[in-house]
């Protein structure tokens, strides 16, 4: 039975990682390759399935009105209860500190948010 | 041969042949590729750049500025911009402001012992990381420097000849490698773990069990302690007890610090303040001293500077959003290889070279080594002389 | 996920009857995994229909031995950050490179077993492999201390 599955709405401590991988595409910010290692929240998979979040999905992070559409990956390395991003514009759209946020998290339809929408709002 | 500079392990090991990087790791060779380079500009329209030099020196000659990144360019570099910021009486300030720049200074002002990683790779049998997940971001540390290489009185591997300590909130990648001969502690509370030292130093049962096991590893000899951002983070500013700590490990054993820093030249700038001014970050000329409110991010949220000359970093993408947002609301210079967020908010753009494909220079190892970093091609505009372009003019 | 033979033999015949030159299923199906033998050797599977789906399932197991190589070693660079652990920590390169790859550095020999090639583990002369030939031995140490599981071996 997946109960998770009625959760719409859930509050987490996210924790922000150095990931290797988004190291790797940080010398172009623009691309998609960037968008795509860095607009991600990594679920250690027990917490996702109980949470009923699969991987791929695209879900909303929300802190103080403020809102990132993000893809869900599994990582065991990711906290037991709670979620991990690496170190990016779209981590720090929410956060105020380099060591993690506490955000709501709710599955989105859609697209994952873009570099440039958060630029406009500077 | 050539220096990798994607961190601050600074590899020497590089070969570059027809079109492939060898030994770098991914984020490393990533510096090696081709890459779609910085034009200059002023209010977002492409200039030469010795019209966006002169706007950017008028920019910087009026009202209160604030030099800012400075950890990836190097030492002769960073020389120059600690020079200019002198000449403006602006602020300085780099990431190790909210980065490891307090081990660095606890280090420098020799309260807690560091060594270096040549010494680590040939002596060392506890490997410690403590709040640092090398695998992502020093990806070579542990088969460079520390745990999997062989070297001087440490020839047997790693099975027999290290011990290796893992000590973080999660179970990182660089935990998993905790095994055989090995120990992962979850860590909630950093300075419960440094009490759990004390504790099994003075024969009472450590609050973290795994404690008493390390402690009498490190009894062996020589051990170090890698400490990252969760342990800076975990500490919360109360390092008495973590310098306490080191004192009285040291009276039993031998016990080292190196920060597992980050960037490939932070702490080449912090050297090279401290040598300077006696303090290692967020330094006012003006003042003549360091505060925490001269910190970059607080300079901005608090409305004190007009201006700022960002060089080898992208705080847009790197600070905080509020950050950001202020630093939108000034005048901005941006001294950068390569099209940041940043250079897109920024009133001036001005290209410089790539370390170390463009240009050479002194870069600094997390352990305080310096190493001369030769580039593969010379290019005109260096940050040498974009800053001493910008020099002459202000 | 590595392949197991008690996977490979619950679809196989079980009949023992020796067409491989086997004695028993089990052993045919270690052997497959070896690659010592072929699925195609055991000539009932693909002769009677009764097992036309037991041999679509086999094949579709032993899939990744395509990939493989020699010694059942398997590279998913896509998961690989570069960190060399694998190349520092192999028996056969600590005594065959010293100050190279033993000492923590880039090979300094022309024919390493694995390297890192832009910035990914890869595959260069498997043949040096301890795993590879008439004496050797499952050695595992590569795969131990990569920590994203970007080296597997085909029998676990």
């Amino acid at each position: 039975m997946k109960f998770g599955k009625f959760i719409k709405r859930a509050v987490i401590e996210v924790v922000i990682a150095r990931n290797s991988h988004q190291g790797e595409v940080a010398d172009n910010k623009l691309s998609e390759k960037f968008r795509e290692e860095s607009a991600v929240i990594y679920l250690h998979p027990n917490f996702a399935k109980k949470m009923g979040f699969r991987e791929g999905d695209v879900v909303v992070l929300e802190r103080n009105e403020r809102k990132v559409n993000v893809r869900v990956r599994y990582s065991e390395t990711s906290p037991e209860e709670g979620g991990m991003m690496p170190n990016s514009i779209f981590s720090n759209y929410l956060t105020d500190n380099l060591k993690g946020f506490t955000a709501s998290i709710s599955p989105a339809g859609g697209e994952l948010s873009r570099v440039e929408d958060i630029i406009k709002k500077i | 041969m050539v220096f990798c500079t994607g961190c601050s392990c600074l590899c020497p090991d590089i070969r570059i042949e027809n079109g492939r990087v060898y030994n770098a790791c991914r984020k490393g060779s990533s510096i090696f590729n081709e890459k779609k380079r910085a034009k200059p500009t002023v209010n977002g329209k492409e200039t030469d750049i010795e019209t966006a030099i002169e706007r950017a020196a008028e920019i910087l000659s009026s009202g209160n500025v604030a030099i800012y990144g400075l950890d990836t360019i190097p030492i002769e570099a960073q020389k120059l911009a600690i020079g200019l910021a002198e000449e403006l009486e602006a602020y300085i300030d780099d990431n190790s402001s909210f980065c490891l720049g307090d081990f660095v200074e606890m280090i420098l002002r020799g309260e807690i012992p560091s060594t270096t990683l040549d010494d680590v790779k040939n002596n060392a049998y506890v490997i410690f990381y403590w709040g640092t997940d090398p695998y992502n971001s020093l990806s070579r540390h542990l088969s460079l420097y520390t745990y999997y290489p062989r070297g001087g009185k440490r020839q047997r591997g790693y099975e027999e000849d290290r011990f290796l300590v893992v000590a973080d909130i999660r179970k990182s990648h660089t935990a998993k490698l905790a095994k055989k001969n090995a120990r992962f502690i979850r860590v909630d509370d950093d300075l419960k773990l440094v009490e759990s030292f004390i504790q099994a130093m003075e024969g009472k049962a450590p609050q973290y069990p795994d404690v008493a096991r390390v402690l009498s590893e490190m009894k062996k000899g020589y051990s170090v302690i890698f400490g990252g951002l969760g342990l800076k983070y975990g500490l919360n500013g109360r390092y008495e007890e973590f310098t306490e700590m080191f004192r009285r490990l040291n009276e039993i054993t031998e016990v080292y610090f190196i920060p597992s820093g980050f960037h490939s030249n932070m702490r080449g700038f912090n050297e090279l303040l401290f040598e300077k001014t006696g303090y290692i970050n967020r330094y006012s000329f003006k003042e003549g001293v360091s505060k925490a409110e001269f910190e970059f991010s607080r300079l901005l949220i608090e409305e004190k500077i007009d201006s700022a000359l960002i060089i080898g970093s992208d705080p847009v993408n790197s600070l905080p959003f509020e950050v950001s947002r202020k630093l939108g609301e000034i005048n901005t210079v941006v001294v950068d290889p390569l099209n940041s967020l940043t250079s897109m908010i920024a009133d001036v753009v001005i290209p410089s070279a790539l370390t170390p494909i463009g240009q050479g220079g002194t870069m600094m190892r997390s352990d305080g080594v310096r190493v001369k970093v030769e580039p593969l091609r010379e290019e005109e505009w260096t940050d040498v002389k974009v800053l001493t372009s910008l020099k002459e003019m202000v | 996920m590595p392949i197991t033979p008690m996977e490979v033999y619950k679809l196989l015949p079980k009949t023992n009857c020796r067409k491989c030159g086997e004695t028993t299923c089990m052993s045919f199906a270690f052997k497959l995994i070896n690659r010592e033998k072929t699925l195609e050797e055991c000539t009932p599977l693909f002769e009677d229909t009764k097992y036309s789906s037991q041999l679509k399932d086999l094949q579709n197991l032993l899939e990744p031995l395509k990939e493989a190589t020699e010694t059942g070693l398997i590279v998913d660079e896509d998961l690989c950050s570069g960190c060399a652990n694998c190349v520092v920590v192999c028996p056969v390169h600590a005594s065959d490179d010293p100050y190279g790859m033993g000492s923590g550095l880039g090979p300094t020999i022309d024919d390493p077993i694995l390297r890192i090639e832009d910035g990914v583990v890869r595959v260069v002369n498997m043949k040096k492999c301890r795993r590879y030939g008439k004496n050797r031995i499952l050695c595992v140490a590569c795969r131990e201390n990569c920590p994203s599981d970007a080296i597997r071996f085909l029998e676990g």
